[in-house]
């Protein structure tokens, strides 16, 4: 250490909540490598295929067309990969020794969460081509959130459902060799650990985020779900108006082993929120895309996302999600579409473009769209 | 039966009467403070009694936990009431407690760690958990009591560098108080101007000045728990202090220095142990898997 006396002075110093740099400084730490035949942006990086149906959701009594379902996942999933038959799709990306985790964003639950009837034939599919219901997980990270769905009613017996934070806050089942190190504000704790499932149990994960706005990140979708659903103490990251989802969600996304474990990302679609995301202020604030979205690359879906998001609030007549204005900014009004809570960030899904999580570019962007 | 020393123990006071006797043998304890008035009725029993005025001691408040999270920053941090900082300023002072039982073995296990004269007064409820925590203090393996630290902080006695103090306490910085500047000290910090600095952004200013890669202590998974280090770089002797009302889960802790062992004893917890204990060239790291009260950890080359 270095001999010198440091004098406290009364501050022109800045306090920590004020010291903000533009990129904050991210240390990795995993020893886990990129496994370059998986993982994110998979096996067809650009490719989104978007099914829809009028009739798959009684916007009344939300319930959901069992059979137009299964026919939206078979359509979507051999579009996807140009399989024959879907027993054939999904048996490219699973087998027999897989273990399988479905991450499923719950954190509106239970007014909108991954449905579990989307949750159930997903499952379905895998135990069709052989991976057992006991090397199934569906996980989420708080208890009171996932346990509010009741999947256990919809799927086989055997499959786990597994809440991560049993005490909230807790990092016990989080893995301490898998982290991203970072002060963001000044917090003490600094680091957020990946899901030791993850790490250690999982060897595919499939990704099923909701069509979703939010108050930090502008939109929820696969890029957001997979990264701040498989990590710890990530809530740090937003302050006052700042939030650093800009930067820090592709960070996450892109840390091994969760890069090359994610390999299908499907988007529950049946429902949206427009405002006050990701949870349900409102019920008016639900709308009802009635999409399923397929595809191996989550930049590319939430792109998509995005239009769909932005578009239903320009015809509510809320702010843009692009909207910096911090006259904009109130801290107690979160049902108001026209003021935000944050400066929100979906600007987050072209920067983890750029960290090669996928092709944001509309352009570049292979979408097929069937309506059934 | 417990013997309770007072230099290093924190001591209960008691104001029932000697036919409760039976009670505090019935607890393990055997030496007691009173009030002066009635050491000499305590003669007749076997609990060995020495006079004890509340009234002339500092009065701490309750140690514990309050989450008041939109006074918090950019984490739900909690609101801690330590009194570690109160005992560091006054080394020849008497302290005196006056808890629920539900916060006795917290009360003694602060008062331990800070090496606090204290006295405990506490209901009938509360002689099972303190005499509870004075065994487990008692069990645990003698160890050097130097103080490790990152930086000397000169106290000017101030309230604000009282303040200051309290906040450094709870943010796991360690340091050692000093009266003057230690020329010998490799880094020091001096308050500059009274009135003006608002503790929380000082205790900030600290932190950055020292840098977290240099902070001899880092705590991660929870921001409820006090950290004290003690020993050298051969074997040194981790204190930490819960201050929620139930036990912390998966808290990772790292430890600069060349320690490669860590053995653990935790209150209320039989074969304690650490675990995924990851080793580098600077430091040490592990996971305390559950933990009440305290804990001690024990790292050694």
């Amino acid at each position: 250490m270095d001999r010198r006396t440091f004098l406290l002075a009364a501050a022109a110093v800045p306090a920590a909540a004020d010291v903000n740099p533009a990129v904050p400084t991210y240390r990795v730490v995993t020893p886990y490598k990129r496994q370059d035949d998986e993982g994110m942006p998979g096996r067809y990086p650009g490719k989104v295929v978007r099914t829809h149906s009028g009739g798959i959701i009684d916007e009344a009594t939300n319930k959901v067309d069992e059979a137009m379902l299964r026919r939206m996942f078979s359509e979507g999933m051999r579009s996807l990969t140009g399989a024959k038959s879907e027993r054939d799709a999904w048996a490219g990306f699973f087998s027999p020794s897989d273990v399988v985790g479905i991450k499923v964003n719950c954190s509106g639950a239970p007014n909108i969460m991954s449905r579990p009837e989307v949750v159930a034939e997903i499952i379905r599919n895998l135990n069709a081509v052989g991976v057992a219901p006991e090397r199934i997980w569906i996980y989420e990270r708080f208890p009171s959130q996932i346990f509010s769905v009741h999947y256990d009613r919809y799927i086989p017996k055997g499959v786990n459902i597994q809440a991560i934070e049993m005490q909230r806050g807790s990092i016990a089942n989080y893995d301490p060799r898998v982290y991203v190190e970072v002060d963001f504000f000044g917090e003490e704790d600094t680091r957020s650990n990946m899901i030791r499932l993850v790490t250690e149990r999982f060897t595919k994960i499939i990704n099923v985020p909701n069509i979703k706005d939010h108050g930090a990140a502008g939109v929820t979708g696969c890029l957001k779900n997979i990264a701040y659903g498989d990590f710890s103490n990530v809530a740090r990251s937003h302050y006052r108006a700042k939030t650093n989802t800009l930067t820090y969600i592709g960070t996450l996304a892109t840390v091994e082993p969760l890069r090359s474990k994610t390999t299908l990302h499907i988007m529950d679609g049946l429902r949206g929120v427009w405002q006050g995301g990701p949870f349900v202020l409102d019920p008016s604030f639900v709308f009802y895309p009635k999409q399923i979205v397929f595809g191996t690359d989550p930049v590319s879906i939430d792109r998509l996302e995005l239009d769909v998001v932005e578009n239903k609030r320009k015809a509510e007549g809320a702010l843009s999600i692009w909207d910096r204005n911090m006259a904009n900014i109130s801290f107690r009004d979160a049902k108001n579409p026209h003021t935000n809570r944050f400066i929100r960030e979906p600007g987050h899904i072209e920067y983890a473009s750029k960290l090669g999580l996928g092709v944001y570019d509309i352009n570049r962007i292979q979408l097929k769209e069937i309506n059934l | 039966m417990i013997l309770l020393c007072a230099a290093l123990l924190p001591l209960l006071y008691w104001d029932q009467p000697p036919s409760s006797a039976p009670q505090l043998r019935a607890a393990g304890i055997e030496r007691i403070a009173v009030a002066p008035s009635s050491v000499d009725a305590w003669r007749a029993t076997d609990i060995k009694a020495e006079p004890f005025e509340p009234a002339k001691a500092v009065k701490l408040p309750v140690p514990h936990l309050e989450m008041r999270r939109f006074e918090a920053a950019a984490t739900s941090q909690p609101w801690i009431d330590e009194n570690g900082w109160r005992m560091l300023r006054d080394r020849d002072g008497r302290f005196y407690y006056d808890v629920p039982a539900r916060s006795t073995a917290l009360a003694a296990a602060e008062a331990y760690v800070f090496q606090g004269n204290a006295f405990v007064h506490t209901d009938q409820d509360g002689l099972a958990p303190f005499s509870r925590m004075v065994a487990f203090v008692r069990a645990i393996p003698e160890a050097s009591r130097d103080p490790l630290y990152n930086f000397d902080l000169v106290d000017d006695h101030s309230a604000e560098m009282g303040e200051v103090i309290n906040l450094l306490i709870r943010r796991n910085l360690l340091f050692r108080l000093v009266d003057k500047p230690d020329a010998a000290a490799a880094n020091t910090i001096t308050h500059s101007k009274i009135g003006s600095v608002d503790p929380a952004r000082a205790a900030n200013m600290i932190r950055q000045e020292i840098g977290d890669d240099r902070r001899l202590i880092r705590i991660y998974g929870t921001e409820v728990v006090i950290a004290r280090l003690e020993g050298n770089r051969d074997h040194a002797r981790l204190h930490l202090l819960n201050y929620a009302a139930r036990p912390v889960i998966g808290m990772r802790v790292r430890v600069l220095g060349p320690y490669r062992h860590a053995a653990a004893h935790i209150f209320g917890v039989n074969d304690a142990a650490v675990s995924d204990i990851a080793t580098d060239a600077k430091a040490i790291e592990f996971t305390v898997p559950s933990m009440n009260e305290y804990a001690v950890i024990d790292v050694s080359k």
